[in-house]
């Protein structure tokens, strides 16, 4: 659908228990860590709304938000 | 018993009776607890716990956890003594932040990049057994394939060494042995001198699996491996970050968590592809369902019944009020077939679409930590069967285990057929 929201998400590194739902979820925008299992962004952590807000929903540490909204995409 | 309020709360039929998971789950209690207002009180011992069995509720327990604790009391119904809830705590029985630091120690090894890796040592695994059960003419799926294949992935990823294997299945077994009431070991086995009500599922089997882990320790504090067990030892090295109690119980929870609970799922998943032949057909058909399949089986097994939580402080959940200190046990086998999270929860539908089951937890920090691993060793289970077009027929009843807490299935006799 053209038109769709993107916006940015963001880890909180102090919840998050490296449980790789956002990166399976969408491996493109989240890596974590093998080490430290902390999950971050890579790159610009843009996603269309609906989908940012179903990695905000699967995280099990609650970690994942949306920090702001971008431009509207084509 | 504790809803102390003047309101008397509404009563759940029967559903811990180990015996009525006999003939399987009792889904029409279950659904009869899901109809009622608010949550429902289910007597037990002499307390009794609240039955969350929508899958809403679930996913809000899980997610609650300052609120819903997994350290104050036991995780599963019954209570354990002071001193055996500590001596037996692990992973499981943590709440943040001593959670948090824990499953981070291994959490990294668990991801799904990471898993992925293992791939082909799951794929030449499967083969083996698979081939050996066709060649066999077929025989117990439990004893041949569902129980081997978690069993030896993870001793692989653990480090231990493939002599070992067949000791360490032995005391898993008895361990799984220990979810229910039978027990075979006389106190003292394996040298044990620990009060059994210490150890984990009051095995002595445990303390063996304690025994196995330390030597492991020392070996790899000496001979660095690419395995788990070093990965543990490093992040010991590097700072302690994790006591020799903590230890003990990651790498006895890492033998047995994935163990009976993956085997119930091949063992389900197997009854359910034959018992549903059209559905088994679409997935020989087309290799892009063996994705949903996997997650449909995992549904469709729910292999861990329930986990319980204990509430830190007075709240209130549907609209019923929980004091501090009930206890709150969510039954994940209730939610996956709530009318209101699915269409047609009864339908085994391997093409099924969004399917947020509650198989590996309700979506807390608890979730399971090898469900990626689980996930790979059922798809590469369905896409060698499907590759060989094998079909499987079942020969009789299962015998299944008398627990409220595992799905478990003891034998089922399968024969295998091929496709067109
Ligand atoms: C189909 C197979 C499996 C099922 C259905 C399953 C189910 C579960 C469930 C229900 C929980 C508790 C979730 C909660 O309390 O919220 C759990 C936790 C856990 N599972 Fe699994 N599991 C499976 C396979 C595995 C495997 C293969 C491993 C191998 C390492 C594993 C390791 C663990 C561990 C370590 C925990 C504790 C996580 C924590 O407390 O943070 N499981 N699993």
């Amino acid at each position: 659908m053209s038109g769709t929201e993107l916006v940015r998400v963001a880890v909180d590194a102090e919840r998050c228990i490296g449980g790789g739902q956002c990166e399976m979820l969408e491996p493109e925008v989240f890596l974590v860590d093998d080490d430290e299992a902390i999950s971050s962004v890579v790159g610009s952590g843009a996603l269309p709304r609906p989908r940012a807000d179903v990695v905000v929903h699967r995280c099990p540490g609650a970690a994942v938000s949306i920090v702001e909204p971008q431009r509207p995409s084509e | 018993m504790s809803p102390s309020a003047a309101s008397t709360p509404t009563l759940a039929p029967e559903i811990a009776d180990p015996r009525l998971y006999l003939d399987g789950i009792p889904h029409e209690r279950f659904a009869e607890i899901r109809a009622m207002p608010g949550l429902a009180w289910h007597p037990y011992g002499d307390n009794g716990f609240w039955a969350v069995t929508r899958h809403a509720d679930v996913r809000a327990v899980s997610r609650n956890p300052k609120v819903f604790s997994s350290a104050i009391g036991h995780t599963n119904l019954w209570d354990l003594e002071a001193d055996a809830l500590e001596a037996r705590r692990s992973l499981i029985d943590t709440d943040a932040p001593d959670h948090t630091r824990l499953r981070r120690m291994v959490a990294g090894a668990f991801t799904p990049k990471n898993i992925r890796r293992w791939e082909d040592a799951v794929r030449e695994i499967t083969v083996e057994l698979l081939d050996e059960f066709l060649a066999e003419g077929g025989g117990d799926w439990v004893e041949m394939v569902a129980a081997p294949l978690p069993i030896r992935v993870i001793l692989s990823m653990l480090g231990v060494p493939v002599a070992d294997g067949g000791y360490l299945v032995e005391l898993s077994n008895y361990l799984v042995e220990g979810t229910s009431d039978t027990q075979s070991l006389p106190p003292d086995a394996f040298g044990n001198t620990t009060e059994l009500r210490l150890l984990p599922f009051n095995s002595p089997a445990s303390h063996a699996l304690f025994e196995y882990g330390d030597e492991m320790r020392s070996k790899r504090r000496a001979e660095p491996c690419d395995d788990l067990v070093t990965h543990l030892v490093k992040a010991e090295a590097e700072g302690g970050r994790i006591s020799r109690h903590e230890y003990r119980h990651l790498f006895h929870l890492l033998v047995f968590a994935g163990n009976e609970t993956t085997r119930t799922a091949i063992s389900h998943g197997a009854m359910a592809l034959a018992a549903h032949p059209d559905q088994w057909q679409r997935v020989v058909d087309d290799p892009d369902l063996v994705e949903p399949a996997t997650e449909e089986i995992i549904r469709w097994a729910t292999p861990v019944l329930h986990m319980r939580r204990t509430a830190a402080a007075d709240c209130e959940l549907a609209g019923t009020p929980i004091a501090a200190g009930d206890k709150v046990v969510m039954w994940y086998a209730s939610a996956n077939r709530d009318e209101a999270a699915y269409t047609d929860p009864f339908r085994f539908d391997v093409g099924r679409g969004d399917n947020e089951h509650f198989a590996f937890g309700g979506g807390g920090p608890h979730l399971c930590l090898g469900a990626f691993l689980a996930r790979l060793e059922v798809s590469v289970l369905l896409q060698e069967m499907a590759a060989r077009r094998m079909l499987l027929e079942q020969r009789g009843e299962p015998v299944r285990v008398a627990s409220n807490f595992v799905h478990g299935v003891l034998s089922v006799d399968m024969a295998p057929g091929w496709g067109p």
